[in-house]
């Protein structure tokens, strides 16, 4: 039995297919388009690809995220939330805080011991904790999103970022560069800065250990760093599946 | 000629008490072996505690970003009761034995809730629903059983009892602390104010967190020196503040020191200025009854001046003489976000500053402040008031 | 599987009651009556002594059916935006001060007529930093309106005492003198009396109404409570308000009687917290349609209209029994005085939502004590960023529930401002929370 699971977020839709052992044979990481349909097509046949399988193999469709109604040919549909959940979960079995930070949106949820939901807390609107913060912050420093999180280790000092909000953290960014204070230092600023707003949501739940990052940010080693300090605890990073496609894990997961 | 003011070691003293608040109070408790309280809210009777030989201390912020009081406390309510939670969570405050609220706007009750709560070293809180009708003939009777009960509740506490003499003593120590500083905010009614609204600022906040009777004598002093001090600075555009709990430095900073035109605060109309401390307590056989006269008349915070059968607001009115008193050209109106008792009357506020033409700028708070575009605004503004000047 | 939803035999009395309503208050001077504007919290009874032609407006329903027509409530918070008023001020009032300002007055169909009537005086209390200041800016907006507000935050109903009942009692006197003055009319007392029968009457049948909900299937389903409490927010001192409660409670006993749900399937009960989001009341719908889940009320629904006995007198248990009447309490009302001492302790003692603001703990049991009373499964929170008053120690009975193992779930909007809801997110939340819990949407069995 093959299971796919489909997360539609709003920047990149990601497929995770599983067999009934429950092993990932092929996965896919595609930026969503403007066409949500055609994108979904597109990052099944990657991996169907990656796996050497045609469609008609797959027995079970399962949706989640954002744009899940983009995927009229699903058998189910699982809520990010315990999409989530049950992906960490799955990839790290101790876990019991699960902190997720998309491109839009970030959010919490508490599992027990058998990966139950417990809690959950989802972003309230801000961007100031999510990936689209730091796309914004990368074009002002101009420097590959791939650095920009390296860079955060660098840095010598710190620099409190003072605004709270994304749209004035933009033109802060601007007067700390014309300040010549170093890139590292604003780069760890920034990260600070997101850290704090997602660790305020993923306070709402409680923060227990084992902690694991989940989501394109989780990639983002500055970002982990900062959440680390701010939380106050380790914070771990799966390493069995990039941390972005766990949701459509938790997704097939549920299929089987 | 004397010192130069910036060199006044009065100031400095005042700059330190702000800066190391928490090292005096431990210092304070060690020498004295009495209580510490912490008072959320100027409305709070702190003679009654003096006068048991406590200790009460403002519970301030520190303006530094944080995240630990969201699980509790929602975004939604202002900065300041955030920032104060997050100093008693983070365990800046555990040297208060009690804490204490007279119950004001709704923002700083909910985060005083919480510190009771969650702070493990609070043994006595003590929440007094101050009336918020100020402006009602019936208010200073109903505090004044407030008060009753607060004193019992104090002595109780304390193993004190508190009695006219007592009281008497707080009352001298409070009443003079508030005459020496009405008569330094005097001096600021010149041409050439001798401090700026940063000094007045580290004044009157270092008294809401030390002992009185500390603060009285470097007071004093300080009258002395200010006779011939030296003034270096160039007063420029004269401002008043309007806030509420302004003392974030880095806001001051900039807009005295750090723009090009030059600026000075003469007066501050806010709860970390001339609202604490400009009435005092007047002579009364029944001492709780002057207490209460003091504190339901004093210049009210805007949560608790609204009408009682007349459309008056007097705050307002003390803010009309003071325009005309200490020769006001500019008002930067600062908001704390969310803080509803001052979005509320903003609107009447600034229709009574166009009513005296006085240019005003309005700009919102955070626990820390965006200082980049508060540049931009406020140079913007002073030009602005300076070109007017230069046509006129 | 299809979810519906029980319509109520007397819904159309309460439907032309509000309709009349609005109506007596805009022609209010056709027939040399008075006009009167003020909170819904405020002591209502004390107008009813100027006459038997008195027509109050109170805000918070007015701007509750404000935010109800989103065009409408956009066009009042941008104009009185554009004045400078802040847009996270209460929602129901800046749609009241937007209505003002674009001289409109809304009828509970939609429509507008112009001029706004002009309020012969405003008369209201303070209990959040905006209240008395809403009325107090009003009638500035209004060119000058003669206003007076009532203080009455005396602390919890638990700890009242003499002394803090008559500081109330004395406003209340003197609001009196003034009104005379205001209007030139005489007071008359035994119209005062009349009306504080009626307001015990109306709010304790109303609790007993909400108390009825404890049954299984619930007789009455939340988003029909809205429309059927609000007579307590608009004219509580009306007998006529009173006899249209004992009406809805034989009503709603009868279908406790037979077994009868406000739903035709029920499986899932929910308590709420905090003022819905007026302009998006589509959230309930969605549950009782997707889930079979019925909302049972809240803090809000029942503490709003009802009065409850609340706080045991040691502060340590909250108790969701209707307060009594002066008849049931063995009182006699026959003069002023009585009277006003009776509306004040009424209001101040078991008014349930005005004991909350004085601590978290007090909330945080009467949400307990819901829950468990009313049988409900979870509660889902509404994060209200239009109302201070009532968002006060949210979380921390969030907090509180979850340690408790309560399922909660929360989401944030605006009771009265539409731009302030994102209905996506909301709608998440909803169905992560169901599925976190396991419960099937009605169309997957």
């Amino acid at each position: 039995m093959i299971v796919a699971g489909i997360d539609v977020g709003s920047k990149y839709t990601k497929v995770v297919l599983l067999n009934e052992n429950k092993e990932i044979i092929g996965t896919s990481n595609v930026r969503t388009g403007i066409d949500h349909q055609k994108t979904v097509e597109e990052a099944l046949d990657e991996a169907l690809k990656a796996a050497g399988i045609s469609r008609d193999d797959i027995n079970k469709f399962v949706a989640t995220g954002f744009g899940k109604i983009s995927v009229p040919f699903a058998d189910s549909e699982l809520t990010q939330v315990v999409a989530a959940g049950k992906g960490a979960y799955f990839v790290w079995p101790k876990v019991k805080t699960v902190i997720e930070v998309g491109a839009e949106e970030s959010r919490a949820v508490k599992v027990d011991e058998n990966g139950n939901i417990k809690d959950f807390a989802l972003a309230d609107k801000c961007a100031a904790g999510t990936g689209s913060f730091v796309d914004a912050m990368v074009r002002y420093l101009e420097v590959p999103l791939e650095e920009f999180g390296r860079m955060s280790l660098d840095a010598k000092g710190e620099v409190p970022m003072n605004a709270q909000c994304v749209i004035f953290a933009e033109s802060e960014v601007v007067s700390l560069l014309h300040d010549n204070v170093p890139k590292p230092e604003i780069s760890r600023a920034i990260h600070d800065a997101i850290a704090d707003r997602v660790a305020s949501i993923a306070r709402r739940v409680g923060i227990e250990d084992d902690v694991v990052v989940i989501g394109g940010l989780a990639n983002d080693v500055g970002f982990v760093d900062s959440l680390k300090r701010e939380l106050g605890t380790e914070v771990y990073v799966p390493d069995k599946i990039a941390p972005e496609l766990i949701p459509a894990l938790g997704a097939a997961l549920s299929g089987l | 000629m004397g010192k130069k003011v910036e060199e006044l070691p009065q100031l400095k003293q005042f700059r330190e008490w702000f800066e190391k608040r928490h090292e005096y109070a431990k210092e304070w408790k060690r020498k004295n072996g009495g209580k510490v309280v912490g008072y959320y809210c100027t409305y709070c009777p702190e003679e009654i505690l003096y006068a048991a030989g406590v200790l009460p201390v403002r519970i301030l912020g520190s303006h530094e970003p944080e995240s630990i009081t969201r699980p509790y406390l929602h975004d939604m309510y202002c900065p300041f009761c955030h920032d104060t939670l997050a100093q008693g969570l983070q365990g800046r405050y555990d040297y208060l034995d009690g804490v204490t609220l007279a119950q004001s706007c709704l923002h700083m009750r909910q985060s005083y809730f919480s510190f009771v709560d969650r702070v493990p070293n609070i043994q006595w809180s003590y929440y007094m629903p101050f009336p918020h009708g100020v402006n009602n003939p019936h208010a200073a009777p109903y505090l004044r059983s407030e008060l009753e009960k607060f004193k019992s509740a104090v002595e109780e506490w304390t193993g004190t009892t508190i009695t006219n003499k007592e009281l008497d003593g707080a009352i001298e120590v409070y009443n003079k602390n508030r005459q020496l500083m009405k008569e330094v905010f005097e001096l600021r009614k010149s041409d050439n104010p001798p401090i700026t609204g940063l000094h007045a600022m580290e004044m009157v906040v270092s008294s809401q967190i030390v002992d009185k009777k500390d603060h009285n004598e470097v007071l004093e002093a300080l009258l002395e020196e200010l006779k011939d001090a030296e003034v270096e600075r160039e007063a420029g555009t004269r401002l008043i503040l309007i806030g509420s709990e302004d003392d974030d430095r880095s806001f001051l900073e900039l807009v005295e020191y750090g723009i090009n035109y030059p600026a000075t605060f003469v007066y501050e109309e806010c709860c970390t200025g001339a609202r604490y401390f400009w009435d005092e307590v007047r002579p009364n056989e029944d001492r709780l009854m002057a207490l209460a006269e003091r504190y339901v008349y004093r210049i009210p915070c805007p949560a608790k001046d609204w009408a009682t059968g007349e459309l008056i607001r007097r705050r307002f009115q003390h803010i009309e003489r003071v325009i005309k008193d200490y020769n006001v050209q500019g008002a930067i109106i600062t908001q704390m976000k969310f803080c509803d008792p001052h979005e509320l009357d903003i609107p009447a506020l600034r229709d009574l500053f166009d009513k005296h033409d006085v240019k005003h700028l309005t700009l919102e708070l955070d626990i820390t402040q965006p200082v980049g575009q508060f540049r931009t605004r406020v140079e913007a503004f002073l030009e602005a008031l300076g070109e007017e000047d230069l046509f006129f | 599987m299809e979810v519906k939803v029980r319509p109520l035999e007397c819904w159309n009395d309460f439907k032309k009651y509000r309709e009349r309503y609005y109506k007596n208050y805009l022609e209010a001077k056709d027939k040399g009556g008075i006009r009167w504007a003020g909170s819904a919290w405020a002591f209502d009874a004390i107008p009813h002594g100027l006459g038997e032609d008195v027509y109050p407006l109170t805000g918070e329903p007015y701007g509750a059916t404000c935010a109800f027509f989103h065009d409408f409530s956009r066009q009042c918070l941008e104009t009185i935006e554009r004045r400078g008023v802040a847009r996270d001020l209460c929602g129901y009032m800046r749609n009241y001060w937007g209505s003002i300002a674009q001289n409109k007055y809304l009828l509970p169909d939609g429509t507008t007529v112009e001029p706004f009537p002009k309020p012969d005086f405003n008369f209201t209390i303070h209990i959040c930093c905006t209240h008395a200041k809403w009325y107090h800016y009003a009638a500035e907006l209004e060119g000058g309106v003669p206003t007076y507000a009532v203080d009455i935050s005396v602390g919890p109903g638990y700890l009242l005492d003499d002394k803090r009942i008559n500081y109330v009692v004395k406003q209340l006197n003197d609001a009196i003198s003034w009104m005379e003055k205001i209007t030139g009319r005489e007071y008359d007392d035994e119209l005062l009396i009349k009306a504080v029968y009626a307001e015990a009457d109306s709010m304790s049948t109303w609790a007993r109404i909400c108390k009825l909900n404890q049954a299984k299937p619930a007789p009455l389903e939340e988003k029909s409570m809205f429309s059927l409490y609000v007579l307590n927010l608009i004219n509580r001192s009306d007998p006529e308000v009173a006899k249209l409660y004992h009406k809805l409670y034989d009503e709603v006993e009868s279908r406790v009687k037979r077994g009868i749900g406000a739903l035709t399937y029920e499986q899932f009960r929910f308590l709420t917290d905090n003022p819905p989001p007026w302009a998006f009341l589509k959230v309930y719908r969605y549950l009782e349609k997707e889930y079979g889940a019925v909302s049972l009320g809240a803090i809000y629904t029942f503490g709003l209209a009802g009065g409850w006995l609340g706080m045991d007198e040691k502060g340590e248990k909250w108790i969701w029994e209707p307060a009594p009447t002066p008849e049931e309490a063995g009182v006699e009302i026959t003069n002023r005085e009585e009277a006003l001492r009776w509306t004040a302790e009424y209001n101040l003692r078991y008014r349930a939502s005005w004991q909350h603001e004085y601590s978290h703990w007090i909330r945080k049991l009467e949400t307990y004590q819901m829950i468990k009373d009313w049988n409900a499964d979870a509660i889902i929170m509404h994060i209200n960023r239009g109302c201070e008053l009532w968002n006060l120690s949210t979380l921390e009975v969030r907090d509180y529930l979850v340690k408790n193992n309560i399922p909660v779930a929360t989401y944030e909007g605006n009771m009265a401002d539409p731009r302030d809801f994102d209905e996506a997110r909301t709608f998440n939340v909803i169905d992560s929370f169901m599925q976190s819990m396991g419960i099937e949407r009605i169309s997957e069995k």
